[in-house]
């Protein structure tokens, strides 16, 4: 289980890296400020050859680097936020990519800057490269994570495990999930912490992406559909008759008896 | 051939800050380096460009509305019935088949990413990865829905799945009325892509 402490260590300097602190830029549930949706009906799967060829090189980078369960994503989580935004999508894993072929020693930031001059030409602007304005990998304590207790190896690639013990919670519990004990990758998204839900499905249990990203083991959780209603998620302000589910790892989730 | 890779066209508009310019000297480091193979990325992104879309999906509804028996099993263990159809590929390790009904309207999201059910849609279309719509579906669903064309009635309730886990949503749309007796492929060509994340309702049978 997460402990109740809610609050990174402020004295810890690894806590206060910009982008670093939990929540980042890409949790984006709830915010305010976001425009119309650029809504087009029927859009091709790419607007821009070179969008393809990032899609592309998806299999290449993560061989070469970034296999673990949601080490890719924690990558881009990590990106500053013009990085992470500017050029959409896949402006935002090539910036991830060079991030993790860069922190996996494949391609250093000098032989990028040398391959950029390489074209005749080519009028090169400086341009501070996505690396050095990225957020390092936060040291994840993993006394805060969840006990790591091994598992039959699994018959298929993938996430899913099967897990001995019985799930913590049944259909119909009351939950509440607390902010993250530390900041690093995580599948709890902001605008459901502490607010009161209730578990409607069990799913598949899963390895928890809050340690698999940090290197730090599977440590399998049972994963919960959880119910909240849109007037606890969002008060007086919410739309009628609206409900949001979400996915939670079993080590995220308290019982409570709040209402709502 | 990668004729759109843009070797030997110099981009006098571009700088390094370019995604054109900097995927272009990503992907020829990293085939020097024996890393990656220029083949193999073009018969991934004609993958995905041709043969891996939402036509799959499409016609797993199509079967659906044809057969009350298989939507059934759908809605209860789609992962069965996925296995069953042989449809493979990524980003499907678990999929929920979430029915919309003449009382209930089921919306799929992603707000921390953009996950989606690759192997069932394809890629998602930026809309979907849009900042605008992670931030605003979770909070002002039928906001969102009606500034893109879908307005619904008050007495809806609305359902949003945040695909916060590696599990995977797929919405079944309601069966358009007037397409009685009509043929599974016919009936697949009124399921869009939109619909099947709840954006939209499937197409009218009378503007086929």
């Amino acid at each position: 289980m997460h402990p109740d402490a809610g609050e990174p260590n402020a004295a810890d300097p690894n806590s206060v890296e910009p982008n670093s602190t939990w929540p980042g830029v890409h949790d984006l549930g709830g915010a305010h400020g976001w425009g119309r949706v650029p809504y087009e009906s029927d859009e091709p799967p790419f607007h821009a050859a070179w969008e393809r060829r990032v899609f592309g090189l998806l299999g290449a980078v993560t061989a070469a680097s970034a296999q673990r369960p949601g080490e890719f994503r924690y990558a881009l989580e990590r990106l500053h936020p013009d990085d992470y935004f500017d050029h959409g999508y896949y402006g935002r894993w090539l910036a991830g990519f060079e991030l993790l072929l860069a922190e996996y020693g494949v391609i250093s930031p000098d032989e990028m800057a040398s391959a950029l001059n390489r074209g005749a030409n080519r009028e090169l602007q400086h341009r501070s490269s996505p690396i050095g304005r990225a957020a390092p990998t936060f040291a994840r304590d993993p006394a805060l994570l969840p006990p790591d207790v091994p598992v039959p190896p699994p018959q298929h690639r993938g996430v899913r495990r099967d897990l001995a013990p019985e799930p913590r919670f049944a259909v119909g519990d009351r939950v509440a999930a607390p902010a993250a004990p530390q900041p690093g990758h995580t599948r709890l998204p902001a605008y459901v912490v502490d607010k009161p839900g209730t578990v409607v499905k069990l799913h598949p249990a899963e390895v928890l992406p809050d340690s698999t990203a940090h290197d730090l083991g599977e440590r399998p959780q049972h994963v919960y559909c959880v119910g909240y209603d849109a007037q606890t998620l969002w008060g007086d302000n919410a739309e009628p008759n609206t409900s949001v589910y979400v996915d939670l790892y079993e080590c995220y989730l308290n019982p409570t008896d709040g209402a709502g | 051939m990668h004729d759109d890779h843009g070797h030997g066209h110099p981009h006098h508009d571009l700088d390094a800050s370019s995604p054109e310019i900097r995927v272009e000297a990503l992907e020829d480091l990293l085939v020097e380096k024996g890393l990656a193979d220029r083949a193999r990325i073009d018969a991934t992104i004609q993958r995905y460009e041709h043969d891996i879309g939402p036509m799959i999906g499409a016609e797993l509804v199509a079967e659906a509305w044809a057969d009350p028996a298989l939507a059934s099993r759908l809605l209860a263990d789609a992962d069965g019935v996925v296995a069953e159809l042989g449809i493979r590929g990524a980003e499907i390790q678990h999929i929920e088949v979430k029915a919309n009904t003449p009382g209930v309207h089921n919306v799929v999201v992603c707000t921390l990413c953009s996950c989606y059910p690759w192997a069932l849609l394809g890629l998602p279309p930026n809309w979907y990865k849009s900042p605008e719509y992670r931030a605003r579906v979770v909070r002002e669903p039928r906001a969102v829905l009606a500034e893109m064309g879908l307005e619904l009635d008050p007495s809806t309730e609305v359902r949003i799945w945040d695909s916060s886990s590696e599990t995977r949503f797929l919405v079944l749309p309601e069966r358009p009325a007037g397409t009685d007796g009509w043929p599974v492929e016919r009936l697949a060509e009124l399921v869009t892509r939109d619909s099947m994340i709840g954006v939209a309702r499937a197409a009218d049978p009378a503007g086929e």
